[in-house]
């Protein structure tokens, strides 16, 4: 069995970010990197379920971009993949979501993996189709937003969130592509005699060009940051305030006065 | 006549044989016990505490005759003391008998227990039995009074009666002798055993006969207890005798806090800090022979004041069950507790107050370890996020790492790039307190305009420094620590600076000690010495304003360090008076912030900064002086828990200084 992970490695979210040069991104400067918080639960998932498996499948964890997503896959080896591939692309924000997703799907449809897990979104993007597109690009099937997920006789069981609270049990034939949802697990601290021999795993760099041979389908038109919404501070008697309040959230949210009867 | 006694009298020569043979049987069962004991110490691992022997063993008789650490307590330790040196004398006193009457009379001719100097040498013994008969019956009363508060098992109890009754039978042997011999013909001679001749006067009348059937009686009597008691130290808490002076002799001799930085990398090293008994070194299992079980490391201990599920003295005694009962592999979290390892703040209190030597932070910080490394745990998932912070953003909050120098915009503080700390008389390393929390960041900025005052420029790193490290190392977190430091050190190298200045003692404890490990050398100080020394070479003016302050000693700061008084003199020359808490100095009650606590929840018990502020409510100052960030955040909420906060305050001294620059 063969488990493909991918991880996406994003700027940690209390960073201050501007616009760069081309307006369409953020610039990188003084950015700190992170693991995507999804994907992490992904590595995790593939990981239980390595364990399970009495250490059988191999898993292998791959990530777009330059020299510094080596850290994060780094970090995926040492919570116990067994190779990762590191798709080299200096500027991994100029490919748009199908781009990335035929980037995978070009390397997995080579490799032939039984399981594709990711997370749901990226913290940073945050366009949530990757996963899809890639088993889309596969022809395969895809499970989204799993909070749960089994494994027995080549299906897995995976309860997906939906709207509203509501949940659903989806249960799919190998091979397939499960998006995880942040709740599914608590990914596992790094011990580091794993963080040392991670050190030693196979890192395979390979050049995005070589995997990469779809046109972009969406285009960043413009980064920027939202327009600051300050708090409101309403003063005078409270009779009035009252009648304010409810005629600024009828406005603001739509609320309607219910009449006392 | 001259004045002496004879030293087989009525026992007679015969004795001799029996009495060596005696002897020589309870030391030959002494050498075994303490084989035993060697055997148990050697399940540890190696490590090098015996050179520079020289000093070790000059530094271990101070400490055993001198009985410094044991007299801090002042009752028990007075007692313990004399109790010791009266008993030192009377072993001397055995050996000069033993060495007149079986060396030098029959083999040389020679006697010196003679005249003037016996009379001295026999009145010194009675003296000194009856100091020693004191100091067992004021023990052994304190036992009695204070059960229910001091652990007291029946062992305790029987060794304090052994030595009583060693004692009473040596007294009641020396009694009928003088009735039976001194008080009839040398009557003037008695008198130079003053207890010996009063406990003789009641027998005055008695049979010759009759005393010296006793007489033999209670010479025997006293020697096989004697030799039952010799024979009984390694089995009881009587090898303490042996073991804390060995144990002080091993002692650590590095600077206080210093702890191994282990080689992460390696080869073939795949255990990290202390899974099983033979994880830990021999002195660890020397440790817990050493422990009498005095209790006042559990007394001084701040997680166990407030309920939690620490006790030194039984981490301690738990490692020496585990490594009796399942040698070099028993497993010691299972046994000890994870809540209770995760618990200790490292204020070393326990440690500075353990009259034999024995050393509970490290313990505790091996323990730590291996928890950290090898299991990826911590105390809560709070501090996992804390560590995950500091790895990525470089401060455990989780703010933006760019963000670390902007306090030091406000105030024009330049930012040192590399290879320009020549132009700056002190580096400043604030920390991820002062860096980011906003009320730490007055003790910056107060720091600051200080040196402006007297003509300091100070630079900061800005955004290249990162969280020092030291508590996740205090965590057991190795790994992050070292990687932290050595981002810290490359940054500190290419600026090469003159001094470094850090308003944090954690700071101070890692910039200063932990890093020279590592290859960073440069003069690292804290800014209660730094500006101490300021005002005394008449650098920085002051302006003196009375204030009525209680000062409170941060561990990492006074145990550590052992810098209490440059903070007391800084605020004295701003013109406060410090009222002392019941606790103070070396005694200083922890905040519960050490240890890496301060990222951590304090989920167990009651909170420890609420004792801390209570002590210092009771001394009626309105504000609490302290030196370190992580204690001011612990004081100031504190004092907002206690509903003190229209009456108490908590300030940096810096913060006071600063309000009283002047000249």
């Amino acid at each position: 069995m063969k488990i493909l992970v991918c991880v996406k490695q994003v700027p940690d979210m209390s960073s201050r970010f501007a616009p760069d040069g081309a307006g369409t991104w953020f610039a990188e400067a003084d950015l700190a990197h992170r693991i995507n918080e999804y994907d992490e639960c992904a590595i995790e998932q593939a990981i239980q379920l390595k364990e399970q498996l009495g250490g059988a499948p191999e898993v292998t964890a791959l990530s777009i971009g330059p020299a510094r997503v080596g850290e994060a896959l780094r970090k995926a080896l040492a919570m116990g993949c067994d190779r990762a591939v590191q798709v080299d692309e200096p500027q991994p924000s100029r490919l748009d979501p199908w781009q990335v997703a035929s980037i995978v799907a070009a390397h997995a449809c080579a490799v032939g993996y039984d399981l594709v897990l990711t997370g749901m979104q990226s913290q940073d993007r945050g366009s949530g189709q990757v996963g899809v597109l890639v088993a889309e690009q596969l022809g395969i099937q895809a499970v989204t937003t799993a909070v749960s997920f089994e494994h027995a006789d080549g299906a897995v069981t995976v309860r997906r969130e939906l709207e509203g609270g509501a949940r659903a049990r989806v249960r799919v034939r190998l091979p397939a592509v499960v998006t995880c949802q942040l709740g599914l697990n608590v990914p596992r601290y790094p011990t580091l005699p794993n963080i040392m021999k991670a050190k030693k795993k196979p890192l395979d760099v390979v050049p995005a060009a070589s995997l990469l041979s779809a046109e972009p389908l969406a285009r960043t038109a413009r980064f920027f940051a939202p327009s600051r919404r300050t708090g409101q501070v309403m003063e005078g008697p409270v009779d009035q305030l009252v009648d304010r309040l409810v005629a600024l959230l009828g406005e603001k949210a739509g609320a309607k006065r219910q009449e006392r009867t | 006549m001259d004045a002496t006694r004879e030293i087989y009298w009525n026992v007679g020569r015969g004795v001799i044989a029996p009495m060596y043979a005696v002897a020589l049987a309870a030391a030959a069962v002494f050498a075994w016990g303490l084989r035993q004991r060697l055997r148990v110490w050697r399940l540890g691992a190696p490590e090098a505490r015996l050179q520079p022997w020289g000093a070790r063993l000059a530094g271990a008789a101070r400490a055993v005759l001198g009985q410094g650490t044991v007299l801090r307590a002042l009752l028990p330790g007075s007692a313990h003391a004399l109790l010791l040196w009266s008993f030192l004398l009377l072993f001397a006193g055995t050996l000069l008998v033993m060495a007149q009457a079986d060396l030098t009379a029959p083999l040389l001719g020679v006697t010196f227990l003679r005249g003037g100097f016996y009379r001295a040498y026999s009145l010194a013994l009675d003296v000194a039995g009856l100091v020693a008969v004191g100091a067992v019956a004021v023990l052994l009363a304190r036992r009695l009074a204070l059960r229910g508060r001091l652990e007291t098992r029946a062992a305790d109890l029987a060794v304090l009666a052994a030595l009583l009754a060693i004692l009473l039978t040596g007294f009641a042997t020396e009694a009928v002798r003088i009735a039976a011999t001194e008080l009839r013909d040398a009557p003037d001679l008695a008198r130079a055993s003053p207890v010996g001749r009063l406990l003789a006067l009641p027998l005055a009348g008695w049979d010759g006969g009759a005393l010296r059937a006793l007489h033999r009686a209670l010479w025997w009597g006293h020697l096989l207890l004697a030799a039952a008691a010799l024979a009984a130290i390694p089995f009881t808490k009587l090898r303490h005798v042996v073991v804390t002076p060995a144990g002080l002799f091993a002692g650590d001799r590095r600077p206080r806090g210093a702890l191994a930085t282990l080689d992460l990398e390696a080869e073939g090293v795949e255990r990290f800090g202390a899974a099983t008994v033979g994880d830990l070194s021999w002195k660890d299992l020397l440790d817990a022979d050493a422990c009498t079980g005095c209790q006042r490391c559990q007394d001084r201990c701040p997680a166990h004041a407030s309920g939690k599920p620490l006790s030194p003295m039984r981490l301690v005694r738990q490692v020496g069950e585990a490594a009796r009962a399942g040698g070099a592999g028993a497993a010691l979290v299972a046994e000890i507790g994870a809540d209770a390892i995760w618990s200790c703040t490292t204020c070393y209190a326990c440690q500075d107050g353990c009259p034999a030597g024995v050393e509970h932070v490290g313990k505790v910080l091996a323990l730590r370890r291996n928890l950290a490394l090898m299991e990826g745990a911590f105390p809560g998932e709070e501090v996992r996020t804390a560590a995950d912070h500091v790895e990525v953003n470089g401060n455990p909050f989780g703010f933006d790492h760019a963000a670390r120098g902007d306090w030091a915009k406000e105030l024009g503080v330049p930012v040192v790039a590399p290879g320009e700390a020549a132009g700056v008389e002190v580096l400043y390393f604030a920390g991820c307190q002062a860096s980011f929390d906003r009320r730490a960041r007055e003790v910056a900025k107060s720091f600051v305009r200080i040196c402006r005052a007297a003509g300091v420029s100070v630079g900061v790193l800005g955004k290249e420094e990162r969280c020092c490290g030291e508590p996740l190392r205090k965590l057991g977190n190795e790994y992050l620590y070292q990687q932290a430091a050595r981002a810290n050190i490359e940054a500190i190298r290419a600026r090469a600076p003159r001094r470094i200045v850090t308003t944090c003692p954690h700071c101070l404890q890692s910039l200063g000690f932990d890093y020279r490990d590592l290859g960073l050398e440069v003069e690292v100080e804290h800014h209660s010495t730094f500006v101490e020394r300021l005002v005394a070479e008449g650098r920085l003016k002051l302006a003196p304003g009375a204030l009525e302050v209680t000062y409170h000693d941060p561990c990492q700061l006074g145990r550590y360090r052992g810098v209490y008084d440059a903070p007391r003199r800084l605020l004295g020359a701003a013109g406060a008076t410090v009222v002392e808490m019941a606790r103070s100095r070396r005694d200083a009650a922890c905040c519960g912030a050490g240890g890496g606590r301060m990222l951590a929840e304090e989920r167990l018990g009651t909170r420890i900064n609420a004792a801390r502020v209570e002590m210092a409510r009771e001394t009626g100052a309105p504000v609490i002086a302290a030196a370190c960030p992580f204690c001011l955040s612990m004081l100031e909420d504190g004092i907002k828990a206690a509903g003190e906060g229209e009456r108490m305050v908590a300030r940096d001294v810096a913060e006071i200084v600063a309000e009283r620059l002047g000249g």
